[in-house]
């Protein structure tokens, strides 16, 4: 009993160190790889950190392939969706939430279905849609597109926040003589903010992170977002490993500090939202 | 329950418009496109020429009789099970893990250490992995081959039997975390007075662990199963940017398949009738799952 009981805290500390080492390495080797020279990657294969560190990496690539462009398009387009799924997607919640409470459920359980879509399969349409609209190779009509995701998404975990808030203090507002719009923009958006911000950040790193939709429906340089361009430099005459694990970088980053602020939220919605 | 009732009777238009917006999103983004796409299918048409006529169930047929599909379709079988098997086994292993430590300092650490991979983009997980396993100059090949656990340099990207179960390993990497902080969540719902009762009741680790833990979070557990089975069978990203599903076709998935068929060949049609043939192959599957999850629910109650 008592070699049992040691054993245990043994086995979870080392199964969680592995798990840790296991998920940062390729975080730290990516970056590490940025700072070093080519010449310094290609000599030391298996070194760590660099001898030398130098920024050239990151000269390249926002210097001389004028990275800056796709990582602005990229913002403006991640920045765009988010704007508007998150509007679309509050009233929506709240909406389902508290006047369609038979129907609600129907709806939520439609937006999950629309999960299943393949991407790869709406991007058909999309591109046919697109060219005969004259939005190919627009940013605007990436935005479009980019709604289809994040919108039931963000419904999705929204109906779970808006759940969390308590009729009662509705009913006291109305009795009031407050409109329906006036509740919901005094009394409930202050208390699900939270959740709308985490809502937010999640909707920003998935549109911030998309490729594929973005590879097909964005094929000028200048326009496309950032992840495309960094494929489109692997495919180079010169490949330099250095150049596109500095452009990985630029990519990774925002991700994961975003990622990092809002983990608690995200997972709270998520399970809520899926199993009522 | 007084307002819930008021709001129910009060049939103006005001709530419809809260709903409009997304509702328009949906039809005109997700259930139009489906439609298109079932349309599309049945025709010859092509991104090339404009014109295209009605061609039955000609793509169909031709798509089941292909020699690709039947290797896409199994590729996918074995990319998705193995990795969701990966990614349920280490992400629940892992939460189990999580949920026994006690502080939360050391327990926030290692929460976020183990949720990186998971704010991956795409891209960067490709490239990493790519320069991580790269043939000439790659870190885990040299440290294999400086190590003398392999003769030269494994070429994990580029030899036919070893493409695949990479490919599942970069996407249990990328896959667990999501599946340990989602099963941690729900284990902290559990009540810990149950465990304190079954301990005073005699009952030991395993079945205190059978009989409390396993009950309270299959359901949490087989949803993100359900979740995870149509994003994993979709994927199309991590594929196509470390393999594009090469060599030849070992590690040619469903959607790589369709996306060859659509941009390289540009047969629109074609590739349409492949996408219906997925998502009615999807629908399926997620009708057997919901339906095991509906007869878990209720023994619940």
């Amino acid at each position: 009993m008592k070699g049992r009981s040691k054993l245990g805290p043994i086995f979870t500390h080392g199964f969680l160190i592995v798990m840790c080492v296991v998920s940062v390495f390729p975080l730290l080797w990516l970056l590490m790889s940025a700072f070093k020279s080519s010449a310094e990657m290609l000599a030391n294969p298996t070194t760590i950190f660099p001898k030398q560190w130098t920024l050239e990496n990151f000269e390249t690539v926002l210097v001389t392939l004028k990275f800056t462009v796709n990582i602005r398009n990229s913002l403006i387009i991640s920045l765009a969706t988010t704007l508007i799924a998150i509007t679309i997607s509050t009233l929506a919640a709240y909406g389902i939430v508290r006047f369609f409470p038979k129907l609600g459920n129907a709806m939520t359980k439609l937006l999950i279905t629309t999960y299943m879509f393949p991407a790869i399969m709406l991007v058909i349409p999309y591109g046919i849609i697109m060219a005969r609209m004259g939005l190919t190779n627009t940013r605007f009509g990436l935005v479009m597109v980019y709604l289809s995701f994040s919108v039931p998404y963000a419904v999705w975990l929204l109906v779970g926040f808006f759940k969390t808030v308590p009729i009662g203090i509705e009913e006291a507002a109305r009795i009031d003589g407050a409109n329906k719009l006036q509740v919901f923009r005094v009394i409930v958006l202050p208390l699900v903010a939270p959740g709308m911000v985490a809502t937010a950040i999640y909707t920003f790193i998935n549109a911030w992170n998309e490729f594929l939709y973005a590879m097909i429906l964005m094929s000028s340089s200048d326009k496309t977002t950032i992840s495309v361009a960094v494929k489109t430099l692997e495919g180079a005459d010169i490949l330099n490993w250095g150049a596109l694990m500095a452009a990985c970088a630029v990519v990774v980053v925002p991700s994961i500090i975003f990622f990092c602020i809002i983990q608690n939220k995200i997972t709270g919605g998520l399970s809520e939202g899926a199993v009522k | 329950m007084d307002l819930r009732h008021t709001f129910r009777r009060d049939r103006n238009l005001t709530r419809w418009l809260f709903v409009l917006p997304a509702m328009l999103v949906v039809i005109s983004l997700l259930i139009y496109p489906v439609f298109s796409t079932v349309a599309n299918s049945f025709t010859n048409r092509t991104l090339i020429r404009p014109a295209y006529k009605f061609t039955g169930l000609t793509n169909y047929i031709n798509i089941l009789k292909d020699v690709e599909f039947h290797n896409a379709f199994f590729n996918t079988i074995v990319w998705t099970f193995f990795s969701l098997l990966g990614q349920v086994v280490i992400g629940f292993i892992g939460a189990l893990c999580l949920n026994k430590v006690r502080g939360k300092i050391p327990r926030t650490i290692y929460r976020i250490c183990m949720i990186i991979p998971w704010a991956f983009p795409s891209i960067a997980i490709a490239l990493v992995w790519k320069w991580l396993l790269n043939g000439i100059y790659g870190f885990i090949p040299s440290m294999l081959s400086q190590l003398n656990l392999s003769e030269g340099m494994v070429q994990f990207l580029s030899t036919p039997h070893l493409v695949l179960p990479t490919l599942v390993f970069v996407n249990i990497w990328f896959g667990s975390p999501l599946i340990m902080v989602n099963t941690y969540a729900a284990l902290q719902t559990i009540p810990q007075d149950q465990y304190e009762a079954a301990q005073i009741d005699g009952a030991n680790a395993w079945q205190s662990f059978r009989a409390i833990t396993i009950p309270h979070i299959k359901v949490v557990i087989g949803l993100l199963v359900v979740l995870r089975t149509i994003w994993v069978f979709n994927s199309f990203d991590i594929i196509y940017m470390m393999t594009a599903g090469g060599p030849a076709s070992v590690s040619t998935t469903m959607s790589i398949y369709i996306y060859k068929l659509g941009w390289t060949s540009r047969m629109t049609g074609k590739a349409s009738a492949a996408a219906v043939i997925l998502l009615i192959f999807l629908l399926v599957l997620c009708a057997v799952y919901f339906l095991l999850l509906r007869r878990w629910e209720k023994e619940d109650l």
